[in-house]
């Protein structure tokens, strides 16, 4: 049982990790429509901007603040530059997948070409583990999952209460009805990538100091988890990928007990498998239907 | 005939291939198919698997069966039709669009994860290698003489699939296909079986990836991880489909051309810029990701501004003058 | 045409559909009787569409039954349920669009024997080339009987809307179904192309097809119909001719009811 505990309370960190991350990629995905597989290159950008920074100046804290910049920035410019284009054309949600999937290539080659393809080292100093509860965990585990929390609270507020939220549920809801309320759709969805892209730089900062390393593509690997726990949610239902990440963390965790950390992509898509098969609406909807339906 | 020129050839025949599988898939039943390049490589390991002798310690993998190669290929591209059968059977089943595409995804990077992570299978890492100059032995030729007999088979390969392919895009078969891919519903409603058709066109397109994967075990005489991943390189080959023309087989081919000639010279050409060949010494990974950016931006320009590639799909031209069919009541 | 009763083309029976909690389609029963033109009409969210897609096939009826040419066939796959001889259209026009028209009328027939891989690539039988040879030559007919001739070769996703309506059509006449159910075949066309329309309905009987046609522009039901059915929240109120409906109060109110806030 205690090793059951202290597993999930590892799992906890993962999900945390995962739940931001997963949560940024499902805010994109509602105000476009757009699955942006370029996603986990924000991750990759926060991590570089915080590596950088944190060299310079020596403070964890300017190094997180930095990953967010960077990571907001560079959600932006995706907005920015391709999907908003894309989208303006008119062209279907595949075709502006592929695209998304280019620039992620093309993402990855320009970092590699910017600061080669080898792992950097990036760890902080966790602390000493200690028993909180059932659970062993490390301060710095605690100001994850803590921050975690923060910042979901804090979307929270925003995209219930302010008027930016508003405009952001119109949006999602029915771009062309917002439009015609006078909501700047395409406004709304730049600053909701910068936002969603705040939220996934700042994940990238920690899950790369999480692992202890990173490279250009260790983004794209996160990724593919990151788009379990949206699917397994419910693709642009933010409750549902929260529950989504924490479900998946805890299986991963729990499953990389017993197989070696390597098959964890495998696993993840093999839950993301099933969970499309059985439930493609993700797990909070009912659907039994024909292909056509 | 230099050997840069013969492999050029023989790589653009197997690319060629490959380029013209894809299409069965992404250009005729309209499915933007990630899983396509784990078809090659089952081909390619299991012609591998199949060819080279028992593993002596301290490689560790299954078969070894020292059979000859063209048996091996026949054994392979079945194989590789196991597996895309079974991919298909799930992805096609209820998905379409980007949710189709992620599963295929999921199960390319299932495929490369297995392969490269668990050893027993086919060594892991390090892969297999070991078939030198397959068939070299039946025509007593020396290793010069093979590279050219390689290059004659894999060119002569490569003709016989693009009459295959010529063949089906003109028949009812592949017109079904497309009428799949501009609107399900109505060929439903016209009486096609849509996951029965989607399935052959799948399984189709991964018999030509594992056959290409076969040729491409003995051009390389040799397969592991970094030879392929799941979304690295690979790119290339689905910007030469987009690029020709999808759906189009010359296009296609058009587009292997384009892409490799792009692959190729562009190298060449990055390297002659200032500055980048101080770059290369300090990372010599730089040269690979300004071709590898490029080709992703060639990618993305192309879906943007010529979705439908250079050479456009070619439909069906009836050419008889109006008036002589037609009947009386017009 | 003889003097026996027609028999029925198509039977509904307690036809069910729940989405949620919302009974789109609730115990609806009505009988299309071969030979003949059947219109299906009712105010919208009457559940139409949706008992058209419950007949076809396209989506699975929680209750009720459907019974075509004597045998059931709710629950088939809509592509079985076309092998069978029925065949339906869409609210909007779902031409082959990269295909040609000529390609788009040719394909109309699902020839199970010639569609596949084997054939693909031999494909060199005199039979094959004689069935091929045939076809093309109805085909061509076809499109000459709707004007389509010298469009034959365009690319169909390039034509107006009331041409692809005709497209469809041509696929129609081509397939040679039992029964054709038209799902709203006048939306988005210009009227002017109402009476062209009528006349390919008309061409559909004289060739043995059943007819079923969902449609609101009445004066276009009042034209080509027989016999109407009224459906009016998911069930059928009312049916008979056009003329006797139109003093039926059941239906006054029901198209009434949908002007009127509730």
């Amino acid at each position: 049982m205690n090793e059951a505990l202290l597993t999930l309370g590892f799992a906890m960190v993962t999900a945390s990790i995962l739940a931001l991350s997963a949560v940024a990629f499902t805010l994109q995905y509602a105000v476009t429509n757009v699955a942006n597989v370029s996603h986990g290159e924000i991750l990759t950008a926060g991590a570089y901007a915080a590596y950088l920074v944190h060299q310079r100046t020596g403070s964890a804290i300017a190094a997180a603040i930095a990953a967010a910049l960077a990571g907001g920035l560079a959600a932006l410019a995706m907005h920015s530059v391709v999907i908003g284009p894309f989208i303006r054309f008119g062209a279907s949600p595949t075709i502006v997948f592929i695209a998304t999937l280019g620039m992620s290539f093309v993402i990855q080659n320009v970092l590699v070409i910017f600061f080669g393809a080898s792992n950097v080292a990036y760890s902080l100093d966790p602390g000493p583990p200690q028993h909180l509860g059932p659970f062993l965990l490390t301060p710095l585990d605690v100001e994850i999952i803590a921050s975690a929390i923060a910042i979901t609270f804090v979307l929270y507020l925003i995209i219930s209460r302010t008027k930016f939220g508003k405009a952001l549920r119109a949006v999602s809801q029915n771009r062309e009805l917002a439009r015609v309320t006078g909501i700047n759709a395409t406004r709304v969805a730049a600053a909701t990538f910068f936002l969603a892209g705040l939220i996934a730089g700042y994940a990238g900062f920690v899950l790369a100091e999480s692992v202890g390393s990173f490279n250009p593509y260790f983004g794209f690997g996160f990724f593919l988890i990151t788009l379990t726990a949206a699917v397994a949610g419910g693709l642009g239902r933010a409750f549902g990928t929260m529950v989504g990440a924490v479900m998946v963390g805890i299986i991963l965790e729990f499953a990389g007990g017993y197989v070696s950390a390597s098959y964890n992509l495998a696993f993840a898509f093999a839950i993301l498998a099933i969970v499309i098969l059985v439930r493609p609406r993700g797990l909070f909807t009912s659907a039994r239907r024909t292909v056509f339906e | 005939m230099s050997a840069y020129f013969i492999s050029i050839l023989t790589e653009g025949a197997i690319f060629g291939i490959m380029a013209l599988g894809l299409n069965v898939i992404w250009g005729w039943s309209g499915d933007f198919d990630l899983a396509y390049y784990g078809y090659v490589a089952v081909g390619a390991y299991m012609t591998l698997l199949l060819t080279i002798g028992p593993p002596t310690a301290p490689a560790h993998y299954i078969l070894g069966l020292q059979l000859p190669y063209p048996l091996a290929v026949v054994i392979a591209v079945i194989t590789a039709m196991a597996v895309g059968l079974v991919v298909g059977l799930i992805a096609l089943r209820h998905l379409r669009g980007i949710y189709f595409s992620i599963v295929t995804l999921g199960a390319v990077y299932v495929i490369y994860v297995v392969a490269g992570q668990y050893v027993p299978l086919v060594d892991g890492y390090n892969g297999l290698s070991g078939l030198f100059d397959p068939m070299g032995d039946w025509f007593g030729l020396d290793y010069q003489s093979y590279q050219y007999f390689l290059m004659g088979l894999c060119l002569v390969m490569f003709a016989l699939v693009f009459i295959l392919m010529w063949r089906i895009s003109g028949s009812r078969f592949g017109m079904a296909l497309r009428t799949l891919r501009e609107d399900e519903r109505a060929a439903a409603a016209f009486g096609r079986d849509i996951y029965r058709l989607k399935l052959k066109g799948y399984v189709l397109g991964a018999a030509l990836a594992g056959f290409a994967g076969a040729l491409f075990a003995a051009y390389l005489s040799a397969f592991n991880p970094s030879a392929w991943s799941p979304v690295g390189e690979v790119i290339a080959l689905y910007a030469a489909v987009l690029v020709g023309g999808r759906g189009n087989i010359r296009g296609v081919v058009l587009g292997v051309l384009i892409m490799g000639l792009l692959v190729q010279e562009s190298t060449r050409f990055l390297s002659m810029l200032p500055g980048v060949g101080q770059f290369n010494t300090q990372h010599p990974q730089i040269l690979l990701a300004l071709r590898g950016a490029l080709i992703g931006l060639v990618l993305v320009l192309f879906l943007r501004f010529r979705p439908q590639g250079l050479l456009p799909e070619r439909r069906f031209v009836d050419r008889q003058p109006v008036g002589e069919a037609a009947p009386a009541s017009t | 045409m003889s003097d026996a009763t027609p028999t029925p083309a198509l039977e509904v029976r307690g036809l069910t559909k729940l989405f949620g909690g919302v009974r789109a389609v609730d115990d609806c029963s009505f009988v299309a009787l071969s030979g003949q033109v059947t219109g299906l009409i009712g105010p919208n969210g009457a559940g139409k569409s949706t008992a058209i897609d419950l007949i076809s096939g396209f989506k699975l009826p929680d209750a009720g039954t459907v019974t075509f040419k004597g045998a059931p066939i709710q629950g088939l796959p809509p592509h079985r349920i076309s092998r069978m001889g029925l065949i339906r259209t869409f609210q909007s026009p779902r031409e082959w669009g990269g295909l040609s028209v000529l390609e788009n009328v040719i394909m109309a027939r699902a020839d199970l024997g010639r569609e596949t891989f084997r054939r693909g690539v031999w494909g060199l039988a005199l039979a094959q080339r004689a069935t091929s040879a045939r076809e093309l030559i109805r085909a061509r007919e076809i499109l000459g009987e709707f004007g389509l001739h010298d469009l034959r070769n365009e690319r169909a996703g390039n034509l107006s809307g009331g041409q692809k309506r005709l497209v469809e059509f041509a696929r129609i006449r081509m397939a040679e179904p039992q029964l054709v159910i038209l799902d709203e075949p006048m939306g988005g066309v210009n009227p002017v192309l109402g009476e062209r329309m009528a006349v390919a309905i008309e061409g559909f009987i004289a060739a043995g097809t059943s007819v079923i046609v969902v449609e609101h522009n009445l004066p276009f039901v009042e034209r080509v119909t027989d016999h109407v059915v009224v459906m009016a929240q998911g069930s059928v109120i009312a049916a008979g001719s056009f003329h006797s409906l139109r003093s039926n109060q059941a239906v006054i109110d029901a198209y009434l009811g949908e002007m009127v806030p509730k």
